[in-house]
């Protein structure tokens, strides 16, 4: 049977470089503070004041995000909506919990009750766009976005969907930063991240094709290197047919330094990629970096920026780009970006 | 504006995050529901909570309520008359 191959129609991000574009590319902004919120665009453009009171500002991002790749692919109503959050609503979470505790559970308000659950997000999307198909919200910390996108293959290769809607999304507030920093977490700098992918079967016009996803909970490097290896077969590729490989390196060398010796075991001397130094680290962290890699291929250039050494040779039209994701030495995902323009 | 309605009209504007909408903006003797707020169900229990956490007034009767929220006018009055704080 052959299978199903699915293409990135469209997709853009919120971040805390300049929103719903590619900018970055050419005039990446440059931060030099540790804890950074996203750069947000005019959501009246999208969404009406009365409709927007009652949604928070995560909710507000990830929709924008969602009907701006909606409008690119014009696929008004997929057949998926699947989101990925590390922290969901956090901040309207804390916003009920603090009240909560200074009334003494007693006089709550309903609007943040309402905004604090995980899976507000991709409700709110279906109901806004009036799609009431599959829907489901992945959490798993670092990974949640990986699962979300793992679980949009699956639903592609089982041939339940021609279409989904599938987001990265989550909020850092002040608070829980403070937390971060109280254990000691040193990813730098630390910031928001909102993407939306409009995965379909239609390749023309697409950005780039999405060749496979692997999840591994604590493989050992043989484990890994099969997982790669059979990554690469699926899709008739051997290792020197990639061209990068885009890494969540975050800035914090006790964590890089072994990531990037598993890299090294597993790539060798494939150029290396990173792409927190401009975005920020966060939960949905993962799907920037998926971005930036289809940002590459659709352009068919690398941005300088990208590239982790400075020495590293330039590489010209990219056909094949390796996301390897790593989060606290367990979890660890490779997604393989194939260029659907020329070969 | 009386100083009771215009700290009134800011409360509402805040708990129901009525963003673009000024205290000059609110007719108070227009109706607070089925006008051109677009207020629903969920702003009228915010409006409840408003009504306990800031006056001290427990409105446990819907039907009271709906006479209560008829305006802001109204409202302000209700207030003035049973307030506990």
């Amino acid at each position: 049977m052959n299978r199903q191959r699915v293409y990135i129609q469209a997709t853009t991000q919120i971040s805390i470089q300049s929103p719903l574009n590619e900018n970055w590319m050419q005039n990446p902004i440059q931060y030099e503070r540790p804890f950074i919120r996203s750069i947000e665009p005019n959501f009246r453009d999208f969404i009406s004041p009365i409709e927007a009171r009652r949604i928070g500002r995560l909710q507000k991002r990830a929709l924008t995000t969602s009907l701006t790749v909606i409008h690119q692919s014009k696929v008004e109503h997929p057949d998926a909506i699947i989101t990925g959050t590390g922290l969901g609503c956090i901040e309207n979470t804390e916003l009920f919990l603090k009240d909560m505790c200074s009334q003494g559970e007693y006089l709550l308000k309903p609007t943040p009750f309402i905004q604090s659950t995980h899976n507000t997000i991709s409700s709110l999307i279906a109901i806004y766009t009036q799609t009431h198909n599959y829907n489901v919200t992945y959490s798993h910390r670092n990974i949640s976005f990986e699962c979300a996108l793992y679980d949009a293959m699956l639903q592609f290769r089982l041939q339940k969907i021609n279409s989904a809607l599938v987001g990265s999304h989550d909020e850092l507030t002040p608070s829980w930063y403070e937390l971060l920093k109280k254990v000691g977490y040193s990813g730098n700098p630390s910031a928001e991240a909102s993407v939306s992918f409009m995965l379909t079967t239609e390749r023309n016009n697409s950005w780039c094709e999405l060749g496979g996803i692997k999840i591994l909970h604590q493989p050992s490097i043989e484990i890994l290197k099969l997982s790669l290896g059979k990554l690469l077969t699926d899709n008739g590729l051997n290792l020197s047919d990639i061209d990068a490989v885009i890494t969540g390196i975050n800035g914090n060398q006790a964590t890089d330094l072994p990531t990037i010796q598993i890299y090294k075991q597993l790539f060798g001397q494939i150029p290396l990629l990173h792409y927190k130094h401009l975005f920020g680290d966060s939960y949905s962290a993962s799907g920037l970096g998926l971005y930036s890699a289809a940002c590459c291929l659709k352009y068919q250039f690398v941005p300088s920026t990208l590239y982790y050494m400075e020495t590293e040779d330039q590489i010209d039209n990219p056909q094949n780009i390796m996301f390897f994701g790593q989060s606290d030495y367990k979890d660890y995902s490779l997604i393989l970006l194939k260029s659907s323009c020329g070969k | 504006m009386n100083e009771a309605i215009l700290e009134l009209k800011r409360q509402i504007i805040e708990v129901l995050n009525l963003e673009d909408i000024s205290p000059e903006d609110i007719d108070e003797n227009a109706p607070l529901f089925g006008g051109g707020l677009g207020l629903d169900s969920i702003d009228a229990l915010e409006l409840i909570v408003l009504m306990e956490k800031n006056y001290g007034i427990k409105l446990q009767d819907p039907a009271e309520g709906k006479a209560v929220f008829k305006s802001v006018a109204v409202m302000a009055n209700y207030i003035e008359k049973n307030r506990t704080k």
